[in-house]
């Protein structure tokens, strides 16, 4: 019982935490953020286990992470709302070459984060050929660029 | 104008819902001031081992006198101060009662009273006092529950000291 208990205690407590932190946070890995992460791991570990390091207790964590993983993207696959709810939205952030400045303020993103990725994914240089510049669910900065044609336009 | 077009919810390339993601920058951003005030809190000892745990109780008499951490966290150790006055030189017996001493594991007891007994289902433990008639007693326990415990410690009837430790899980 102590195992199920503890598992699903730290799901929800994790699940909270990382909301809060935003999708912005752990997305673009820099070596700080992927040691961060692994501290993160090994405080969560102690309070998972406790003091029983049996494989059973282990088993009986690990089946009840997944089962709530499972469930949860079984709700999501249901329901568009809860979906919605626990992964959050994709935001548009540049708009036909134009940023979005007080999207970005709340997404916690810079020009620089941007073009960063605008030219890292399509070798974009200004941002008028940008049409579209998306921050995804994961966190991670989707560009779509102006067709040539309208970007001569511009 | 550049204000007006964020609050539209745009349909293309993906559909949006401003309203809805307003509420989540305003969760992560409250949530944000919460986490804040939990460090603060945890640094005050809110959650154990700090400034706002730390506590000491005294029987009315003055004879009884206990220190001990008002918040306490599952696996930690606690530390109890038990502190009585009696004649110089001689004996004092002190109860301790309550869950805290029956539930709890005792990890170390210094100095070793001279006698230990159990009387119903507490714990008479016999000290003896210094030129200056105080004894002290130093208790490590092991915290392997949860909530609220309550401790007492009593030497006589008129001397009694009641106090309570709580254990985050």
């Amino acid at each position: 019982m102590d195992a199920v208990l503890r598992a699903g205690a730290m799901y929800i407590a994790l699940m909270v935490l990382f909301r809060v932190a935003g999708r912005r946070s752990l997305s673009d890995l820099t070596t700080f953020d992927f040691v961060l992460l692994l501290i993160i791991g090994e405080a969560t570990q102690q309070a998972l286990l406790g003091d029983d390091f049996s494989f059973t207790n282990a088993v009986l964590v690990i089946s009840t992470l997944i089962v709530l993983d499972v469930g949860l993207s079984l709700i999501k696959v249901r329901s568009t709302r809860a979906a919605r709810l626990l992964d959050g939205h994709a935001t548009v952030v540049v708009e036909d070459g134009r940023f979005l400045r007080g999207r970005m303020r709340r997404c916690r993103l810079t020009e620089d984060d941007i073009m960063e990725s605008a030219r890292a994914n399509q070798g974009v240089e200004r941002v008028a050929q940008i049409k579209y510049a998306i921050v995804e669910r994961n966190g991670k900065i989707s560009v779509i660029m102006r067709d040539d044609a309208e970007g001569e336009g511009e | 104008m550049a204000m007006e077009q964020d609050e539209v919810s745009r349909e293309f390339p993906i559909r949006e819902d401003v309203r809805m993601q307003r509420r989540v920058w305003r969760f992560e951003r409250i949530g944000w001031y919460v986490l804040v005030a939990v460090v603060i809190a945890a640094l005050a000892g809110v959650f154990g081992n700090g400034p706002a745990s730390h506590r000491t109780v005294t029987s009315t008499d003055g004879r009884v006198e206990v220190e001990y951490a008002r918040f306490s966290r599952n696996g930690a150790a606690e530390h109890v101060d038990i502190r009585v006055k009696g004649a110089p030189d001689a004996q004092v017996k002190l109860l301790l009662d309550g869950p805290m001493f029956r539930d709890l594991t005792v990890e170390s007891m210094q100095p070793q009273p001279m006698a230990s007994v159990s009387q119903g289902r507490a714990l008479l433990l016999h000290l003896k006092t210094d030129a200056d008639g105080i004894a002290r007693l130093y208790l490590s326990l092991r915290n392997d529950s949860v909530g609220s415990i309550v401790g007492k410690a009593r030497v006589g009837s008129g001397s009694a000291v009641r106090f309570a430790t709580f254990v985050y899980p």
